[in-house]
């Protein structure tokens, strides 16, 4: 087991190796994007463009380079931005985190509700036509574009019924949960609804899936031989069993979320988070905020996959061997 | 007297097809989404025969018919301080704009005719080359094993991790502006092809580790010992053994991949480093309905609910596909 | 939006450019000498300046929303119009322009500096009398010692226009060579006992005053470090300083406790408590928020397609203002295909520059134009040479001339890469132009890139772009602004990203008309126009460029504001705007 652990972690450290250095490859060598004259300043004069280059260790070979923007990042943690001179980029990691998290989180919790009751139901009322109702919804929910379903949202609460039925709805924006909480829910709420349409539906979809098949097992047969009655069997056995592999799923899911998949949503809502952050410098070619963001949201990822991949060796043994 | 008893067995393929034909909602979905196929296909044929307009060509001062008076396509605002213009709105007329014009006054109906050509395209062209690399990869990874096995295993593990959009906006803002150059193989900047590699690309490993699992579980299983016993040849076994098992697996992620595509095409579009201008899809129409989203929604709604609709219909298909496909489906009697 | 950063830019290479030849003679004082220039005011918005101090209005929140913050806070190094229009009511130099709305705010008055500098030495000394008793907002008082640090400070932390404005003080070139050691204090002799400051420079330069009245030259403590400081925010004299700035979500502004008002006309008192500008809406929210009341002015350039509800529905918050500024099409003239003048000739004569002027809004924002200086320019002469039909002014465009022109330079079939900011509006006009180029015979590709890179992108002659669209907004009247700036061939510099000279237009004849035009500036003004005229005619006929349009600008306020001032150097006055 400890083993196992061991060899996971060593390979995450080397995936995060290779991701580091292909997101330096990709950006630092692009020709048509100097970062001495964007930093320099417009009309810069060559003077001054030497000394910034210079400063930012533009001018020594690609792998120096690179080991120097790690030292940056990782070692002595001042890595600045490109574009906002002087604005170190870890603190806006760490400002930026606590509202992804709060999207997520919440989100989360809304979408894994909905799939449970949605994917309960839908497999307890099978041969019926709420069954596939239900599934249609689920479907039509995992093919919504979600930046296009924001967008709608919009129009609709902040515009077009904004006097009317919704004049309840704050603006669009972030406000922190020490601040006021009742705000942060509000303005949260469309948000966190928006992005749970999406994954109820396949979260929904699987747990029926799980469960059906789970019905058909020795354990349920054995449980209904009992007495027990159908909901009993459904809730207490079959469900307990079928959340394992939602769970590991979920697992993924999240650890990606968090990381920033849900750049889309923060664009639209326009909340600072890392997804918008991360955005923002692809979009301005902000190197060093690029390297952060990509290894933050990497990192994440992998953990979550390390974390399920360890948890399930922890209960199934023959997937330590794989 | 039981008929199956005297009927010779039709074979896994043969049977899934068969059960694939009764369900009625694989027959719609099919049908539905080779309507939409069909139809985006014939888009030149509207563009030229019925709407009379060229799709790809601005017209801002230009003029059609409505009601039988002559309209500008894009209308100045006449009242208060007389600023912007307002593109015209749906006129439900085939011939005049049906669904009216957009920003540069081209006629929205076409362009999404169009543009539904493009994403489907790119869709389904970037989900069947992800599957066959990824099914190549995985059987190749899962069978050998060793090293091979590692290195492959690892490179997934590096393209899974790095965030999908992310991988994706990096590699479109790189090569869009300069266009890829491998060795003798150029692509230009503007090619569709780029999004299609992109896209593949970046979802081989979320097919490939799959068909890797099965392939392992594959190994070491009794009918695998015995090719192996009989002294059969790597390549006969992948080709008899493996490949028949995985294939399943590879067929139900086929339509699933052409839709998660398709969104991802559009949502890359939409940040604007998908498809690019003078080429349109759905994911542009929508980038193009945003600046218009207050004033004529149809032309961010009409490529939203297209592409929902395709979406849902792949969807279905995955999954009647997979019950078609999968025995153990029969014995829940799953829709 | 491009616009402001240019405008900054265009003072540093249109000073420097004047200075050559706008020249002698005594003390450069006030606004730069612009006869006969009928330079229209803005369409009723802006009154006239507020007769004093209303303390009733004093108070309340000030929210501004924009898209993204614009980069370091240090205003010796910041370049965009975004944060100028906060510097201007924190920071002072010695000398600043007058913050009022009209003709009148190209005046420079002085600010730190009691009054006007006395010139003497052939116009090589600056005499100046600090003014006692200022505070900065940390409460240290204002001294010689800090205006001395604060220039070179300028070297030390490499600012944009250090070797471009300030490179005329005594001492500077040894500072360029090694900032770290900038030692101006040969150049600049201050007297603490006497506030007395001294400026000597290496040669006249009448210029210099506005070179000391942009945020560049801002006076900040002595104690401020010598390298950028980011988001850090540092001291100022002015009205407000800067509380809090993080660049992902907002920048807040409060009322600085040590500010007394030393002069209405540099650095009045403003009226709001606190001015916040919160950051990360798309426009299109932003102009929602502002409708619902939620936000109260947006600096982004509004999208087209809420136009229409602002000029009615909210008219009375919608202020439109005239600009001299124009947007153009440069093409590159040195690789192909436009390195031959037919081709460039049929993009003239295709281009229905009223179709750009709808996207850019209407024609009540925007106007077409076919001469290089804009009209109601100094040197404007009415003329088009690419009108069907001919005529003195745009009207329509001849799609068969242009086709025709294509057919025989032989460059039809070529591939042109149309380079423009991936915003609404310069996509769509970009757009427009791809369909255009395609529909005269060209394979035609647009590439949108991020507003933040454009501009530097599309002069870096490495990345052979063919053709663009780009921006010019004037800093003050001068036809030399325009035409010298952007044509002549001491603006080319390849390779590099200020080479701005976009169209890389070198032509001998034409530079050696322009430096007459400078030279004879400095005699009569209404002659060098005239030649200034003539030059512009002379260029258009090579047409390097496509002029396309001259813009307005609209600002969109909320019902709680009031007491909108347009100043055409910084816009909308910012903290003389009422909440309450």
């Amino acid at each position: 087991m400890i083993r196992f652990a061991a060899r996971r972690f060593a390979s995450t450290v080397l995936v995060l190796f290779a991701i580091s250095v292909v997101t330096f490859l990709i950006f630092f060598t692009t020709p048509g994007v100097d970062p001495a004259a964007r930093i320099a300043g417009r009309n810069a004069d060559p003077a001054t463009l030497a000394q910034v280059r210079h400063e930012f260790g533009l001018d020594r070979p690609l792998p120096v380079r690179y080991l120097l923007m790690m030292d940056h990042l990782l070692i002595k943690q001042d890595l600045t931005s490109y574009v906002n001179r002087g604005a170190a980029v870890i603190p806006q990691i760490e400002h930026a985190a606590p509202v992804t998290l709060s999207l997520v989180i919440g989100a989360a919790v809304i979408w894994m509700l909905l799939a449970t009751v949605i994917g309960t139901a839908s497999a307890a009322t099978r041969g019926t036509l709420a069954d596939p109702v239900m599934m249609a919804v689920g479907v039509v929910g995992v093919s919504v574009p979600t930046y296009w379903l924001g967008e709608v949202v919009n129009l609709l609460t902040q515009d077009k019924w904004h006097s009317g039925a919704f004049s309840w709805v704050p603006p669009l924006g972030y406000v922190p949960l020490t601040a006021n909480p009742v705000q942060w829910a509000l303005h949260l709420l469309f948000p966190w609804l928006t992005l749970a349409v999406l994954y109820a539906g396949i979260y929904a979809r699987v747990l029926r899936g799980e469960i059906l098949e789970a019905l058909n097992e020795d354990y349920v047969r054995t449980a209904r031989a009992k007495g027990l009655s159908e909901r009993r069997v459904l809730i207490a056995h079959a469900l307990r069993c079928s959340l394992i592999p939602i769970v590991s799923l979920f697992g993924l899911d999240f650890g990606a979320l968090v990381g920033g998949a849900a750049l889309l949503n923060e664009v639209v809502f326009g909340l600072p988070g890392l997804g918008l952050l991360t955005y923002n410098s692809l979009q301005n070619l902000d190197l060093p905020v690029i390297i952060a963001s990509v290894l933050y949201a990497a990192f994440f990822i992998v953990l979550a996959n390390a974390v399920v991949d360890i948890v399930y060796a922890a209960i199934d043994p023959r997937v330590r061997r794989a | 007297m039981a008929p199956s008893a005297t009927a010779p067995a039709r074979g896994p393929w043969r049977t899934a097809l068969a059960d694939l034909v009764r369900d009625w909602t694989a027959v719609a979905s099919f049908t539905v989404f080779v309507l939409v196929v069909a139809v985006c296909l014939l888009a030149p044929v509207y563009a030229h025969y019925i709407a009379h307009t060229d799709p790809f060509q601005s017209n801002i001062s230009g003029t059609t018919v409505v009601n039988g008076k002559t309209v500008p396509l894009l209308a100045p605002t006449t009242t208060g301080l007389g600023l912007g213009v307002t593109p015209i709105g749906p006129t439900w007329d085939v011939h005049h704009y049906f669904l009216g014009a957009d920003n540069q006054g081209r006629d929205v109906m076409a362009r999404l005719l169009y543009g539904g050509r493009n994403s489907l395209m790119i869709g389904v062209g970037s989900a069947l080359i992800c599957c066959i690399v990824a099914a190549l990869l995985g059987v190749i990874s899962g069978y050998f094993g060793g090293v091979v096995d590692t290195v492959l295993n690892w490179f997934f593990d590096v393209i899974w991790a790095f965030p999908v959009y992310l991988l994706a906006i990096s590699l479109s803002v790189v090569l869009l502006t300069n266009g890829l150059r491998l060795g003798p193989l150029t692509v230009g900047a503007g090619s569709l092809w780029l999004p299609v590699l992109i896209i593949a690309a970046v979802y081989v490993p979320y097919v490939a580790r799959p068909v890797r699992g099965q392939v392992l579980a594959l190994r070491g299983r009794e009918f695998i010992h015995a090719s192996i016993g009989i002294g059969g040849s790597d390549a006969r076994i992948l080709r008899r053994d493996v490949l028949p098992n995985v294939a399943p697996m590879v067929l139900v992620f086929l339509p699933l991949m052409a839709a998660i595509n398709m969104l991802t095409e559009a949502a890359l579009s939409f940040l604007s480093v998908g498809v690019q201008p003078p080429n349109a899809s759905w994911g542009t129409i929508i980038n193009d309905g945003l600046g218009l989203l207050y004033t004529r929604p149809v032309v961010a709604i009409a490529p939203g609910l297209m592409i929902v609709i395709t979406a849902v219909m792949l969807n279905l298909l995955g999954d009647s596909v997979r019950s078609a496909l999968d025995p153990k489906a029969r014995l829940r009697g799953a829709a | 939006m491009k616009h402001p950063r240019i405008a900054a830019a265009l003072v540093s290479v249109a000073l420097l450019s004047a200075t050559a030849a706008c020249g002698s003679g005594g003390g450069a004082s006030s606004a730069p000498s612009a006869p006969g220039t009928s330079q229209s005011s803005s369409s009723g918005s802006s009154a006239p300046a507020a007769a004093g101090y209303n303390p009733a209005h004093a108070g309340g929140t000030l929210h501004l929303v924009a898209n993204a913050a614009a980069g370091t806070l240090d205003p010796q190094i910041n370049y965009t119009l975004q944060y100028r229009q906060l510097y201007q009511a924190s920071f002072d130099g010695l000398l600043a322009f007058h913050k009022t709305a009209g003709d009148a705010s190209f005046t420079v008055v002085p600010d730190l500096a009691a009054a006007m500098p006395t010139v003497t030495d052939g116009g090589k000394t600056y005499t100046f009398q600090l003014r006692p008793g200022i505070k900065f907002s940390n409460g240290q008082p204002l001294t010689t010692k800090d205006v001395v640090a604060s220039f070179e400070r300028i070297f030390k932390v490499s600012s944009p226009t250090a070797g471009t404005f300030y490179d005329g003080i005594v001492g500077a070139t040894a500072c360029l060579k090694t900032p770290a050691t900038c030692d101006l204090s040969k150049g600049i002799v201050a007297d603490p006992a006497t506030g007395a400051i001294v400026i000597h420079l290496t040669a006249s330069d009448p210029e210099f005053p506005y070179k000391l009245s942009v945020p560049h030259a801002s006076i900040l403590p002595a104690s401020t470090p010598g390298k950028d400081q980011g988001s850090a925010p540092i001291p100022g004299t002015g009205a407000y300083y800067f509380a809090s700035y993080d660049p992902n979500r907002a920048l807040t502004m409060k009322r600085n406790p040590f500010f007394k008002v030393w002069s209405a006309d540099a650095e009045p008192q403003g009226y709001p408590d606190e001015i916040i500008q919160t950051f990360g809406l798309t426009v299109e929210d932003e102009v929602t928020a502002v409708e619902n009341g939620q936000a109260d002015w947006v600096y982004d350039p509004l999208p087209a397609d809420r136009l229409g509800e602002i000029g009615t529905k909210y008219e009375s918050r919608a202020h439109v203002n005239t600009l001299t500024a124009m947007f153009y099409a440069p093409m590159n003239v040195n690789i192909p295909p436009f390195n031959n003048l037919k081709a460039r000739q049929a993009v003239n004569w295709a281009i229905d520059r009223s179709a750009m002027v709808k996207i850019y809004g209407g024609s009540n924002l925007a106007s077409p134009v076919c001469t290089f200086l804009p009209p109601g320019f100094p040197g404007h002469v009415d003329s088009c040479d690419y009108t069907a039909g001919g005529g003195a002014t745009w009207s329509a465009p001849d799609l068969a001339k242009a086709k025709q022109l294509v057919t025989e330079s032989g460059t039809a079939g070529q591939t042109v890469g149309v380079v423009v900011q991936s915003d609404d509006v310069n996509k769509q006009l970009g757009e427009y132009l791809q369909s255009v180029l395609t529909q005269i015979g060209y394979k035609a590709v647009l590439k949108p890139i991020s507003p933040n890179i454009q501009f530097t992108y599309i002069q870096n002659t490495n990345n052979k772009v063919q053709i663009s669209i780009s921006s010019w907004y004037q800093d003050y009247p001068a036809a030399s602004d325009f035409l010298h700036v952007l044509l002549s061939c001491a603006s080319i510099h390849p390779g590099t990203d200020a080479s701005i000279n976009i169209a890389g237009f070198c032509d001998k004849g034409i530079d050696g008309q322009m430096t007459a035009a400078l030279t004879t500036e400095q005699s009569s003004m209404t002659q060098a126009n005239t030649m200034w005229g003539q030059i512009d005619h002379a260029v258009m006929a090579q047409a390097p460029v496509a002029p396309l349009f001259t813009p307005k600008l609209i600002d969109f306020t909320s019902t709680k504001v009031s007491n909108y001032e347009f100043s055409k150097q910084f816009y909308m006055l910012v903290d003389q705007l009422w909440v309450k």
